[in-house]
């Protein structure tokens, strides 16, 4: 076996380990009024790893960003009900992204 | 004759029951939840596996959850109910569970001592069960520092039907060694409007208590064979012996919740 064909198949093998990983790690995110003026968000996944700096987007109806900021280390983002406020994204990149819609905010 | 037979039924009866546990439940039919709910539980001392005798509660010592490692005391929602048992009635609670973030709520319910006049002992089975909102684990597999307690080492509120459920059995935080663990499935679940057992979809098989016992960790395992509620008791698990000068058997249960994989 070359060295090159070694290299390969180890990289293949710890391509496969994060795919599964991955697959056991789905992305959770709810936010809830404080009633107060502001919403709370809470991201993480499922199998209670930290989501801590994914990035949370709030936007209006046409999807245009609001305002930003990220999920901090205890999992959560806060932030004040913007004029136009229609959703959060919780953005952790193709395939973990949730959107939580105004109507689900508690 | 037909007198005699009635008899002899009736002692066949009562020969059979003492075989089945005592069991206390803190009841709610979902264990999983994805909103914010203001969620009803029923605390029950029964049979329930053979949807049989029904015992009265006394006024709980503690009722609480813990969310990430943060204990509520819920004892103020705490009213009082009747259970319709299927042979008879008795005096039961009603607690609400607030469940608004999301993660484990671990709730904990410390009974009052119960008398059991025929063995002439008290009963008070410390019990604790699981409600998790929107998937997010946090805390299930963590102690929660009862006197006596399972720590389950599979997460609780979503075992398959088929599989096996295994948790450490703990007594002032240390783990116990070789101790009986009888086993119930929940037959008829309380239908939460009646305050009534709703349909028996089970019954106890001959041979006594299901029984498993501890291993040198402390642990045992168990396989799930039935979708639904299964609940575990550890009798005399906990470190206190009397009470009100009499025997204790201050017991450890949980409850599981588990599902056909469709």
């Amino acid at each position: 076996m070359t060295k090159s064909t070694r290299t390969a198949l180890i990289l293949g093998g710890s391509l496969l380990f994060l795919a599964t990983a991955a697959s056991a790690h789905t992305p959770l995110c709810a936010c809830y009024d404080n009633g107060d003026g502001t919403v709370l968000c809470e991201g993480g996944y499922s199998d209670g790893s930290s989501a801590a700096n994914v990035p949370m987007i709030v936007r209006n109806e046409a999807g245009e960003t609001l305002l930003e900021g990220a999920v901090d280390a205890n999992g959560e983002f806060e932030f004040e009900r913007p004029e136009g406020f229609h959703d959060v994204l919780f953005d952790a990149g193709e395939g973990h992204q949730i959107v939580v819609p105004q109507d689900e905010i508690y | 004759m037909k007198k005699l037979l009635a008899a002899t039924a009736l002692s066949a009866f009562a020969l059979a029951a003492p075989a089945m546990a005592h069991f206390q439940l803190v009841y709610g039919p979902d264990m999983n939840v994805r909103k914010p709910v203001q969620m009803p539980l029923k605390l029950i001392f029964w049979h329930p596996f053979e949807n049989g005798h029904a015992m009265d509660m006394g006024q709980p010592e503690e009722f609480f959850y813990v969310l990430k490692g943060k204990k509520t005391d819920i004892s103020d929602s705490l009213r009082p109910i009747t259970f319709q048992g299927a042979n008879n009635e008795s005096a039961a609670f009603e607690g609400v569970l607030p469940v608004k973030r999301n993660g484990d709520y671990i709730v904990g319910l410390v009974p009052a001592p119960y008398y059991e006049g025929s063995e002439d002992i008290y009963i008070q089975q410390i019990t604790k069960t699981f409600v998790n909102k929107g998937g997010a684990p946090t805390g299930w597999n963590e102690p929660v520092g009862m006197k006596t307690e399972f720590v389950p080492l599979n997460k609780p509120y979503n075992v398959i039907a088929g599989s096996t459920f295994s948790a450490r059995l703990l007594s002032g935080g240390k783990p116990v060694v070789g101790a009986e663990v009888e086993v119930e499935y929940l037959a008829a679940e309380p239908d939460m409007e009646a305050n009534a057992p709703s349909e028996v979809t089970a019954r106890p098989m001959p041979g006594g208590a299901l029984v498993a016992c501890t291993d040198e960790n402390g642990v045992f395992t168990f396989g799930i064979p039935k979708a639904g509620f299964w609940g575990f008791a550890a009798l005399g698990s906990g470190p206190d012996t009397e009470h009100a000068g009499k025997e204790l058997s201050q017991d450890a249960v949980i409850w599981i919740k588990a599902f056909d994989l469709e």
